[in-house]
């Protein structure tokens, strides 16, 4: 099967191509498999974003909205492929434009998971990149995946870490973030959720607490480049006004939603219907959310 | 060979395939001649062969002599294999009729099953009968007495009730008459439903899908974890369907009296069928079949619901037979022996967990499968039949403090009885609206239809064409969320589709994929 026709090759360890934050790790790659287009300025400002595979709905909102607006700024967006934050990383630096580079657990020419494939061909079509350091034949096995949070945190200035279980995989790429002396930050989540103990011990550990998405670019010390706040110029009715603050407050279903505003369904659905053509809300698993 | 010897009559009865019924004449011949033997020809199966001991019996035991003749019966036309017990009573009495000498008139029908006491006992497919005696001109039709009632809905044949064999001997004797019975329409009794739909606490949008399902024949989906009620959702909604009216209660009634599912003394049909077949149902347990074939479940939920539950348990080649009957309303099943159309026109309401686990929506537990395992379970069900569900619901659980504290308080919701007069109230509008086609309810509404009852303002094309390209909407997408608006229309006794009406709409697509 291919998929991709474009670019692709090796870049070893001696190639001056290679990026230099990988270079200066120890234990760096011996060579790099490639797919895409090798442009070194996607190597200037990386940022690695990892979490979970059991995204929640909360971390898929964040996911979203720290990672598009990041992106935005310029800074090139580097996480592992896998299901959960890491896809939807990927996925929400493509919504706005922005590129991004998937470290895959395998070779190159395998995707893992399978079902990813429309992902990885949109990485490819929007100038992003694949690479990885194993044959591009070869499958996944346990012993890759540490390996490759490896090259996931050296080719990045600061890992950003969205929801992580007690012994996750993002907790490795975190830790490897700081013996490599970079920055990790992390996203405080609710205290109840079993997906914030990995999170909640970072802040402890003294990883920085992202609270808004100034809070990573203005460590890469970089001017936004295009304002990407998404702000709708719509005659707010007063029922989505209601709505639209008790989702801010957190993620309800509709059944909730109706109760609480003491509306019908049939109001409240042709609300929601509106407010999320218009973009402002989002739904997943039956609950709705705030962009 | 003097002509004494030679005693020989033909009494009319018929046989049911299917939903048609065809005449078959009984000709009985006695001879003098010969060795004592009882022979039964024109392809008779298992139970009309056996028959000549029941009829024997019966005859013994209604103390009248059996005679010791060469008796040959032959079931005319020939080539039309023989089922069922119905031909007992003809045979019988055809050879009373030359034994004792009395007539029975051209213009008889005569249909049922002796029991070896002499008496005649409730047989199925009466009510086709009846119609086949009205639309063929037979005036009298003599069928068993459990079975007359269902035999006399149809009005201008005399219907006459046959008890044993003496009483309609003696009826033909002369010796006494047999009353015609007239027909008894049953009130209609509103049949017990498990739930009412005040009993569901919370669920407020799935209600409201289950009420715009029952109003407009939509199909219906449901996905939520164990315990959050989809179940009872299923159940409630016989008590909100509308009573059938006169046809399609014929339609209906037809169906289960060919399929022997209408109880002695039974009347028709006019509450809406409900059938719930677990996920172990056979292919012909579902569509129907077999050498001569029966209705399945999908006919007999004709006009009704057909609820499968834990709908991704069911085997993919049994789902996809679903394809078909729910575009068409209908299904022809073609076997060896025959091939035979029944109509199949249901709401299909399926329910289904969101994962193998269960427990992907719940608010508390979490879920133990792996992103595979959960594509996986949803793919078990095609693009095709989901493309075929009009109303999609997420059925969350509902929090037990959530439940208590709203126990009397407005969640709790109309009891069925109310929404069942707005469902009414809207399938009314329908009647109206397709009156000239020949459909009942929007569900069923095509292209042609759409274009001419749903007219769209141009506001609310706009909103559509944004829907389209904002939630990747397919065309058939397109035309079901203009179907659901015109049945919520319908049930705001709204003359036209306006933008809430469609934004309410859009809520019940598909949320995956």
């Amino acid at each position: 099967m291919e998929i991709y026709s474009g670019e692709n090759g090796i870049i070893t360890l001696n190639d001056p191509r290679y990026p230099k934050s990988l270079k200066s790790i120890p234990d760096a790659p011996e060579q790099l498999y490639y797919k895409g287009t090798w442009d070194e300025s996607l190597f200037e400002n990386c940022l690695a974003v990892v979490g979970s595979r059991r995204m929640t709905t909360y971390g898929k909102q964040i996911t979203e909205k720290l990672v598009s607006q990041i992106a935005s700024a310029g800074i090139t967006i580097v996480s592992g492929f896998m299901y959960g934050i890491d896809g939807q990383a990927h996925q929400s630096c493509l919504d706005v434009g922005g590129r991004t580079i998937a470290v895959m657990p395998c070779g190159i020419n395998k995707i893992c998971p399978q079902y990813h494939d429309i992902l990885y061909r949109d990485i490819l079509e929007n100038n992003g990149l694949i690479i990885s350091e194993f044959p591009p034949d070869q499958t996944s096995l346990y012993w890759m995946f540490p390996r490759r949070n490896r090259t996931v945190a050296g080719l990045s200035k600061a890992t950003l870490v969205i929801e992580a279980g007690e012994k996750s995989g993002s907790l490795i790429t975190a830790d490897l973030t700081k013996k490599f002396n970079k920055k990790v930050f992390a996203v405080p989540g609710p205290l109840t959720s079993i997906l914030s103990k990995g999170t909640s011990q970072l802040i402890k550990e003294g990883a920085e607490i992202v609270t808004c998405a100034e809070d990573v670019i203005n460590y890469f010390k970089i001017k936004k480049i295009k304002n990407n706040n998404l702000n709708f110029n719509f005659n707010k009715n007063k029922l989505d006004d209601i709505i639209f603050q008790e989702l801010q407050r957190e993620p309800l279903e509709m059944d909730i939603l109706s109760r609480k505003t003491g509306k019908s369904i049939a109001e409240i659905s042709s609300a929601i219907s509106m407010m999320q053509i218009k973009g402002i809300i989002r739904s997943e698993y039956g609950k709705y959310y705030v962009c | 060979m003097s002509t004494e010897n030679i005693m020989f009559v033909k009494i009319k009865s018929a046989t049911n395939l299917g939903l048609d019924t065809i005449g078959i004449d009984v000709e009985i011949n006695v001879a003098n001649r010969g060795l004592p033997v009882f022979d039964i020809v024109g392809l008779p199966s298992k139970s009309v062969s056996e028959s000549k001991e029941r009829i024997k019996t019966a005859i013994i035991n209604s103390k009248i002599d059996f005679p010791t003749k060469r008796i040959t019966i032959n079931l005319a036309p020939a080539d039309v294999p023989k089922e069922g017990s119905c031909y007992d009573l003809p045979m019988a009495v055809g050879l009373l009729s030359l034994m004792l000498g009395f007539n029975v008139s051209e213009d008889s029908l005569l249909f049922g099953e002796l029991s070896l006491d002499g008496k005649v006992r409730h047989t199925r497919g009466a009510l086709l009968l009846s119609l086949f005696a009205k639309e063929k001109g037979y005036k009298k039709i003599f069928v068993p007495k459990e079975s007359a009632n269902e035999a006399a809905i149809v009005q201008g044949v005399e219907v006459y009730p046959v008890e044993d064999l003496r009483q309609i001997v003696g009826h033909f004797l002369g010796k006494f008459k047999i009353v015609p019975v007239i027909y008894k329409r049953q009130p209609i009794i509103d049949k017990k439903v498990d739930f009412d739909m005040k009993e569901i606490l919370g669920q407020e949008q799935a209600k409201r899908a289950a009420e715009i399902a029952a109003a407009g024949g939509h199909n219906f989906m449901m996905v939520g974890s164990p315990g959050s009620g989809k179940t009872m959702l299923a159940k409630a909604l016989p008590g909100i369907l509308p009573f059938l009216q006169e046809k399609e209660a014929l339609e209906v009634t037809k169906i289960y009296s060919a399929s022997g599912n209408i109880p002695p003394n039974g009347s028709i049909i006019f509450t809406s069928p409900f059938r719930n077949p677990h996920h172990t149902i056979s292919q012909v347990g579902l569509v129907g079949g077999g050498s001569k074939p029966q209705p399945g479940e999908i006919s007999l939920a004709h006009r009704g619901v057909l609820f499968l539950d834990e709908f991704n348990e069911f085997p993919r080649s049994i789902l996809e037979l679903l394809r078909q009957p729910i575009e068409d309303g209908k299904l022809t099943i073609s076997r060896s022996q025959a091939r035979v159309e029944y109509p199949a026109r249901f709401i299909l309401v399926a329910s289904a967990n969101p994962c193998p686990c269960g427990y992907l929506l719940h608010p508390k537990k979490s879920c133990v499968c792996s992103e595979r395992e959960i594509k996986n379970y949803q793919k078990r069900i095609s693009g095709p039949i989901l493309d075929r569900i009009d109303l999609h619901v997420e059925v969350p659980v509902v929090d037990a403090n959530d439940l208590s504290c709203s126990v009397g308080a407005s969640p709790c919701g109309c009891p069925s009885s109310v929404v069942r007069s707005r469902v009414i109230a809207a399938r009314e509008i329908q009647n109206k609206r397709f009156s000239e086609d020949n459909i009942f309810v929007n569900a069923e509404m095509r292209n042609e239809h759409i274009k001419k009852y749903c007219f769209l303002s141009q506001e609310v094309e706009r909103i559509l064409k944004q829907a389209v390209s904002n939630f990747n909407l397919s065309a058939r997408s397109y035309f079901k969320v203009i179907k659901i608006a015109r049945t919520i229309a319908d049930l705001g006794e709204a003359e036209s589709i306006n933008v809430s009406h469609v934004a309410e709409a859009l809520q019940y697509r598909p949320k995956q994929a």
